[in-house]
C-alpha cells in the first residue's frame, strides 16, 4: 500500500498509453489543486468583486468540510470578559417556589483551567462558543436575528445551563432556569492613557421551563 | 530537494549565443572614452526566455512525475497531526461523552438538525447509541496511532480523516482554530504518500526488499534451476486483505443503510477499489502498470503537498492581513487583551507580568503581524524563511503555555513543519532514532544492509530485525 519505488524508469521511457495516462493525471491534479486553492482563497479573502460574483459557488464548495476562519484575535482581540451566569426557580417539598442566586458558570470553568497546562475543550470552548453562537443569532432583545440557528443556539445554551445547574438545587426541584451574560471590559493598559468603564453589564435572557426528560434523549428527524 | 511545493526554479536562462558577446569585457586602458561612445547593444533580458520557460516546464514536469517530493516534510506533517489528535483524544477521554457523545449539551437532536442543513460528514450521528459513539471514538484513537507510526499509512490516513470529521462535525461548537487546522490537514493527508520515511511501512518494505535480495543472490550462487521469482512482485499480504475485507464490509453496510451522501459514497468506494487495484498490480503486473500507478500516486502526492503548503500560507496571510485592520494591532496593545481574558489565562501571574511590560507587549504585537504577513514572501529566500519559521514555532510554543492552547499550538507547529529544511529533518530523525536503536536492537543482528543507496527517499537503513514481524 505504500510507496515502494525501486529503480523507477522515467515517464519518458513509458509506452504511449502509459504516457497519456500520466499526462492526464498531471492535468487533473493541477486543475484540481488550483481550483481548490482558488476557492479557499476566495473564501478567506475579504469580500471582493470576484468572491461576490461567485458567492454561491464558493460557499457550496467550501462548506462544510473546507470551512475556515483565520481571524484569530483579528481584526481586534476580544477586549471584554463575558461570563455566563445562571439561576433557577426551584419547587420546594412544601409546594412553594424559590429563586436561587446567580451561579457563575464561566467562573467554574475558569477555576478548572487555572494552573492546568492542558485545559479541556469542555472548559475552554463549550460555554464561550455557545454564548457566541447565541449572541450571533439573537439581538440584544433576545429576538432571533433571522439568519438561522437561533432556535438551535438557544436550545444549546439552555441544555448547558440545565446540565450544569442539575435537576435539584437548594433542596428543591428545578422548574425554570434563566441565564445572563455578565460582560466586563478589560481595563486598558496603564500606559495607554485610555480608560474604559469596567463595571459589569448584565444581559438577562428569558426564563426557560425545564423539560423533565433529560436533553439529548429524543431522537428526532 | 529543498522545500515542498516550491516549484523547481527554472533553469537559469543561459545567455543566448546569438546575442554574441554582449558583456563588454574590461575596456583596454586608455580606450575607455571610446568604449562609452559606442557601447555594445545591451542584451535583451528576454533573450532565450521562451527556451528557458520550456526548459523550466520540462524540468518541473519531470520533477513532479519523477517521485513523491518532500518525503520528510510529508512525514513530519503526518506525525505532527496524528500525534496532536491522538493526544487530544486521550486528554479528552474523561470528557468525550460531554463533547461528542450522548451526554453532550449539543444534543443528538440539535446536531442532527444542523448537519441536515450543512451536510457535514459525521459517522457519530448514524446512531444515538452509546456503544456506537464509543466505537467511533475508539476507531479515531486507533487510526491516529496507526498514522503516527505509519502502519498501513494510506488506510490509516483515510480512517484518521473519517475519525476527525466524525467527531468534529458532531459538535462543531466545541472546537477552535486548532481543530480547524487538523480538520483540513486530515483531508489533505489522505492524498499524500506520507509514509515514505519514518514509518513502520518503510521498515517492513525495506526488510522485505532485503530478504528478496538475499534470496536472489542465493539463487544466483546456487545456479540451480527452478522458476525465478518475478522481480519486484509483491507477496499476498494476508493482513492487508483482511483489513481491506473488514473495511469493505463496513462500507457495504454504510452504503446499504443509506448513511453516505453521494459524494462520500463515491469517494470512499473509489478509495477502496484503488487499494484493490494497487494490490493486484503490485502482485500480478509489476512492470509498466505498476510504474504508471506509482507515478500517478506521486503526482497526486505532489499536488496535495502544494495544497498543504499554500494552505499554511493562506492561514498566515489572512491572520496577518485581518490584524493589520485592527486598531489594537496598530497601537501595539493587542497582546495585552488576551492576557487578561479569563478563558486564556491558565497562569494569571505569568500573563499579567507579561502584559504589564509595555515594550514587550508592543514588540510582540508588531512582531506577530510582521511575521504573519511576511512569511509567505520569505519562501523565496531560504535563509530568511528559516529564521521566521523558528520565530513562528517559538511563538506557538509560548501560546501553548501562556494562553493555555496546547493542542492549537501543536497543530500549528505541525503545519509550520512542512517548511522545515530536509537537512534539518534528517538530522532530527537521526537524533531521535539513535537512542531508540541503541536500546532496542541487539547489535550483532543489526546487519541488514540499507538497500537503496542513492535515492533521496531512502530512509534509514533497517535497524536490525524487529522481533515482531508476526504482527504485521
Amino acid at each position: 500500500m505504500q510507496s515502494e519505488q525501486g529503480d523507477k524508469p522515467q515517464a519518458a521511457t513509458l509506452s504511449l498509453p502509459a504516457r497519456i495516462t500520466v499526462a492526464v493525471t498531471v492535468g487533473v491534479v493541477a486543475v484540481g489543486a488550483l481550483f481548490h486553492l482558488g476557492m479557499v482563497f476566495l473564501h478567506v479573502a475579504p469580500s471582493n468583486t470576484l468572491s461576490k460574483q461567485h458567492a454561491t459557488a464558493v460557499s457550496d464548495y467550501v462548506y462544510p468540510e473546507f470551512e475556515q476562519n483565520w481571524k484569530l484575535f483579528a481584526p481586534d482581540p476580544l477586549q471584554q470578559n463575558i461570563h455566563v451566569q445562571a439561576r433557577a426557580e426551584v419547587r420546594k417539598a412544601g409546594g412553594g417556589t424559590e429563586t436561587t442566586g446567580w451561579v457563575d458558570l464561566t467562573a467554574t470553568d475558569v477555576a478548572d483551567m487555572r494552573h492546568n497546562p492542558v485545559p479541556s475543550h469542555s472548559q475552554q470552548n463549550e460555554l464561550r462558543r455557545a454564548w457566541g453562537y447565541y449572541s450571533d443569532t439573537h439581538n440584544d432583545q433576545n429576538q432571533s436575528t433571522g439568519s438561522g440557528g437561533s432556535d438551535l443556539s438557544s436550545s444549546y445554551l439552555q441544555n448547558i445551563v440545565a446540565g450544569r445547574l442539575g435537576p435539584r438545587l437548594n433542596g428543591g426541584t428545578v422548574v425554570r432556569i434563566q441565564a445572563r451574560a455578565a460582560t466586563t471590559s478589560v481595563a486598558r493598559p496603564t500606559w495607554s492613557g485610555e480608560s474604559v468603564d469596567t463595571t459589569t453589564q448584565y444581559r438577562e435572557l428569558p426564563w426557560w421551563t425545564v423539560t423533565t426528560a433529560p436533553a439529548g434523549q429524543e431522537n428526532a428527524s | 530537494m529543498s522545500d515542498p511545493g516550491i516549484p523547481a526554479p527554472p533553469a537559469p536562462a543561459a545567455p543566448d549565443p546569438a546575442a554574441g558577446t554582449a558583456e563588454p569585457v574590461a575596456a583596454a586602458p586608455g580606450a575607455g572614452s571610446h568604449a562609452l561612445v559606442d557601447p555594445a547593444p545591451a542584451p535583451s533580458p528576454f533573450a532565450g526566455l521562451g527556451r528557458g520557460i520550456d526548459r523550466g516546464i520540462a524540468a518541473g514536469l519531470s520533477r513532479i512525475t519523477g517521485g513523491a517530493l518532500a518525503p520528510y516534510q510529508s512525514a513530519i506533517v503526518r506525525i505532527g497531526f496524528s500525534l496532536t489528535w491522538l493526544l487530544f483524544l486521550l486528554r479528552e477521554w474523561p470528557h468525550r461523552s460531554e463533547l461528542y457523545g450522548p451526554d453532550s449539551p449539543w444534543s443528538f437532536d440539535l446536531a442532527k438538525r444542523l448537519v441536515a442543513g450543512n451536510h457535514a460528514f459525521t459517522a457519530v450521528l448514524w446512531s444515538d447509541s452509546r456503544g456506537w459513539f464509543e466505537l467511533v471514538y475508539a476507531v479515531a484513537v486507533i487510526s491516529s496511532a496507526m498514522l503516527l507510526i505509519g502502519w498501513r499509512t494510506r488506510t490509516a490516513s483515510v480512517l484518521f480523516m473519517l475519525g476527525v470529521l466524525s467527531l468534529q462535525n458532531r459538535s462543531v461548537f466545541m472546537g477552535d482554530g486548532g481543530d480547524n487546522v487538523i480538520h483540513l490537514m486530515a483531508i489533505y493527508l489522505v492524498f499524500t504518500r506520507c509514509g515514505q520515511v519514518w514509518s513502520l511501512d518503510r521498515r517492513i518494505a525495506d526488510r522485505a526488499a532485503a530478504k528478496a535480495e538475499a534470496r536472489a543472490s542465493d539463487a544466483a550462487v546456487a545456479r540451480s534451476g527452478g522458476a525465478p521469482r518475478l522481480p519486484g512482485s509483491a507477496g499476498t499480504d494476508p493482513v492487508g486483505i483482511a483489513l481491506w475485507l473488514l473495511l469493505g464490509a463496513a462500507l457495504v453496510a454504510a452504503t446499504a443503510a443509506g448513511k453516505l451522501s453521494t459524494e462520500w459514497a463515491v469517494a470512499l468506494w473509489a478509495g477502496l477499489l484503488l487499494q484493490a487495484l494497487w494490490w493486484a498490480v503490485r502482485r500480478y503486473a509489476p512492470g509498466e502498470p505498476r510504474t504508471v500507478l506509482d507515478i500517478m500516486a506521486d503526482v497526486i502526492h505532489n499536488g496535495a503537498m502544494l495544497v498543504i503548503v499554500v494552505e499554511v500560507c493562506l492561514i498566515y496571510s489572512t491572520a496577518g492581513w485581518y490584524k493589520i485592520q485592527g486598531s489594537r494591532w496598530e497601537d501595539g496593545t493587542a497582546l495585552y487583551y488576551p492576557l487578561h481574558l479569563d478563558d486564556f489565562t491558565p497562569w494569571p501571574s505569568l500573563s499579567h507580568a507579561l502584559a504589564g511590560n509595555s515594550l514587550m507587549v508592543m514588540l510582540i504585537t508588531y512582531g506577530t503581524v510582521m511575521v504573519q504577513v511576511a512569511f509567505p514572501f520569505t519562501l523565496f529566500n531560504r535563509r530568511v524563511k528559516n529564521v521566521l519559521l523558528v520565530a513562528m514555532m517559538l511563538e506557538h510554543a509560548s501560546i501553548a503555555i501562556v494562553l493555555g492552547l496546547p493542542f492549537f499550538s501543536l497543530a500549528m507547529i505541525a503545519a509550520d513543519a512542512v517548511f522545515l529544511p530536509t537537512g534539518f529533518l534528517r538530522w532530527l530523525g537521526e537524533q531521535v532514532a539513535r537512542p531508540l536503536r541503541r536500546s532496542s536492537a541487539p547489535p550483532a543482528a543489526a546487519a541488514v544492509p540499507g538497500q537503496r543507496s542513492a535515492d533521496d527517499d531512502a530512509g534509514q537503513p533497517a535497524a536490525g530485525p524487529s522481533p515482531t514481524e508476526a504482527v504485521t
